[in-house]
């Protein structure tokens, strides 16, 4: 019957199906060696990251054998054991999830509030504070870093929570984002709810705020990611090993460490630096889109 | 009448009395640390310059004598020399690569998405986290890069370890890092480009290295100069990788400007001299600022 040649799909020759395949991706014949030079560059990108996990994974004799071994072939956590039971590691995790935590939390909820002001409100030395925000963007930490610590020290925080939390809230990043989203925000919405009498802080509160989902996001994962891997500052802020947070206390990783060989270090120090960059990689790879936003704004590092 | 509207116009007085004074509450949240711990440093650190103090007593004033000793700190000069050096290895295989990389992804070809988050990767973890993978993938003796050069008959590279290499093995690192903030800027403006400016090239027949010329480029140059001021400066200040990865070593060939001032205000207590060093920083990387801001006008 011819209905049913029509239905009966007729193998299709290889090289038809791949010109197809080519055609779904507007490529050519001739683009194959540079997609695929393209495919290995990427992979030797990530070469690193896969021998850092590798590497964590080996037993100290198997971290450098004459084959290179770049999936181990016996598998063991015992390096990850070991880093929780021989520092202090714990601590300097928990350390870092509470000082980011405070800090994150309070940067972007008081950016939210100075971006919405700055967007929708109008009040003397409002273009001066954004001009003094923007401003601020030239002159990197690093430059103030000292006075800042002496000044730290004057107020006798050294050493503390206080010390790591506070100097890091004032990331006009935060302030960036939302005010660029304000910015757009449609108007309607806030004059229906001031015809209704609302006060601005209400309005703020419970219309746009809960609007601001995206910025939200965006803003919090950025900020969560730059105080994570923040590392001059506490460098500086403390000196008690109990006080230290991850990425300093993993920074004195060196491969000669106490009484471990060479090579124990080395898969040791891994195993540290796979568990510190596990909570930014994460974040990143399933908040892609917030997290690329959220650096377009600023396009800066902390 | 049911209801009142009202009817008076505008006026400056009535101007006036619509200035929201909650703002000032909004904003005070967030500018109150800003102000404390981001601006004042900034003018306390103007003034430590002009002092002398070291951990006991006041700080005492000693004008311009900062300054003029630190025009004459052979120290001074390595460091800015060493950073001068990261700029010129860094910056060009940044925004080159970047920019390959972005056009690569950009045609999206198949497995594109995976692509990109493996050039991007790497710029979200921590300086502690470069630092120790690449003294690792960089060890002298078990370093996976010189296993690989010993296979092809190349001797093993004291990458960090001797004054020829320590700064070049630590950009390698710095490369690795920052490509991806370049990477991202350049995809997001190719996307930009208008299509049919593509479209009518093609029509021309121009070929596909024609079009990137004389077509991607010249749109390009925006970001091209944004990415090329921000890895100027990220040059300029580099420390966490050179601190985690050589502690400036051996003998200064890999130390920075920043890794200078903190040496000097944390390892000598000279915070008066710190504080001159890091205005002279400053003064750099606003010139490097101000001239990206003009050269853009200028286009």
């Amino acid at each position: 019957m011819a209905a049913d040649t029509v239905l009966a799909p007729e193998p299709l020759p290889l090289a038809r199906r791949a010109n197809r395949w080519l055609r779904r991706y507007n490529m050519q014949i001739a683009d194959i060696p540079v997609w695929l030079l393209g495919l290995a560059f990427a992979l030797l990108w990530a070469m690193p990251f896969v021998w850092m996990i590798s590497t964590s994974l080996k037993y100290p004799e198997d971290v450098m054998t004459v084959d290179i071994e770049w999936f181990p072939r016996r598998v063991t956590f015992g390096n990850y054991a070991k880093m929780f039971t021989d520092y202090p590691v714990l601590r300097w995790a928990l350390n870092s999830l509470i000082v980011v935590t405070a800090s994150t939390a309070m940067c972007v909820g008081f950016g939210a509030l100075a971006g919405y002001a700055l967007a929708r409100m109008r009040f003397p030395g409002s273009g001066l504070l954004f001009l003094l925000y923007v401003a601020s963007l030239m002159v990197p930490i690093e430059v103030y870093i000292v006075p800042l610590l002496l000044a730290v020290t004057k107020l006798g925080w050294t050493d503390t929570y206080a010390a790591l939390i506070f100097p890091t809230v004032g990331n006009v990043l935060s302030v960036f984002i939302f005010r660029q989203f304000f910015l757009n925000f449609p108007k309607d919405l806030e004059d229906a709810a001031k015809m209704d009498g609302a006060s601005h802080l209400r309005i703020f509160w419970t219309i746009a705020l809960p609007m601001a989902r995206a910025p939200l996001i965006a803003a919090t994962v950025i900020i969560f990611t730059l105080n994570w891997n923040n590392f001059l500052w506490p460098l500086l802020a403390t000196f008690s090993e109990e006080m230290k947070v991850l990425p300093v206390g993993l920074a004195a990783f060196t491969p000669v460490l106490g009484t471990h060989t060479q090579l124990e270090g080395f898969a040791l120090s891994m195993a540290g630096v796979t568990l510190l960059s596990m909570p930014s990689v994460l974040l990143f790879y399933f908040l892609q889109r917030y997290f690329i936003q959220g650096i377009a704004s600023g396009a800066v590092r902390g | 009448m049911a209801i009142t509207v009202p009817t008076e116009l505008p006026t400056r007085r009535s101007d006036q009395s619509q200035i929201d004074w909650v703002a000032y509450l909004f904003v005070a949240f967030f500018t109150l640390p800003f102000l404390l711990f981001n601006i004042l440093p900034i003018l306390f650190g103007a003034y430590l310059s002009f002092t002398k103090w070291g951990i006991f007593g006041a700080p005492k004033w000693i004008g311009w004598q900062n300054y003029i000793d630190a025009f004459q700190d052979e120290f001074v000069y390595i460091a800015f020399r060493n950073v001068l050096l990261y700029a010129l290895i860094i910056v060009p295989s940044v925004v080159v690569l970047g920019l390959s990389f972005a056009i690569y992804v950009n045609q999206r070809w198949p497995l594109a998405g995976l692509v990109r988050v493996l050039f991007f990767s790497p710029y979200v973890v921590s300086a502690t986290v470069i630092g120790l993978v690449w003294v690792w993938i960089l060890d002298t003796q078990f370093g996976i890069v010189n296993s690989y050069l010993k296979a092809v008959g190349i001797g093993a590279i004291p990458w960090l370890t001797s004054m020829n290499w320590s700064l070049i093995g630590v950009s390698i690192a710095s490369v690795w890092w920052d490509l991806g903030l370049a990477f991202i800027l350049f995809l997001a403006a190719l996307q930009d480009v208008p299509k049919d400016l593509y479209d009518a090239a093609e029509v021309d027949g121009a070929s596909l290295w024609q079009r990137l010329w004389f077509v991607t480029l010249p749109q390009l140059r925006p970001v091209i100069s944004m990415v090329i001021t921000l890895q100027l400066i990220a040059s300029l200040r580099i420390f966490s990788q050179v601190y985690v990865m050589t502690n400036g070593g051996p003998a200064s060939s890999s130390s920075s400007v920043i890794y200078y001032i903190y040496s000097t205000a944390i390892n000598r207590q000279l915070f008066g001299y710190s504080a001159a060093v890091s205005m002279m920083l400053f003064v750099v990387i606003l010139v490097v600022t101000m001239a990206q801001r003009f050269l853009i006008r200028e286009r």
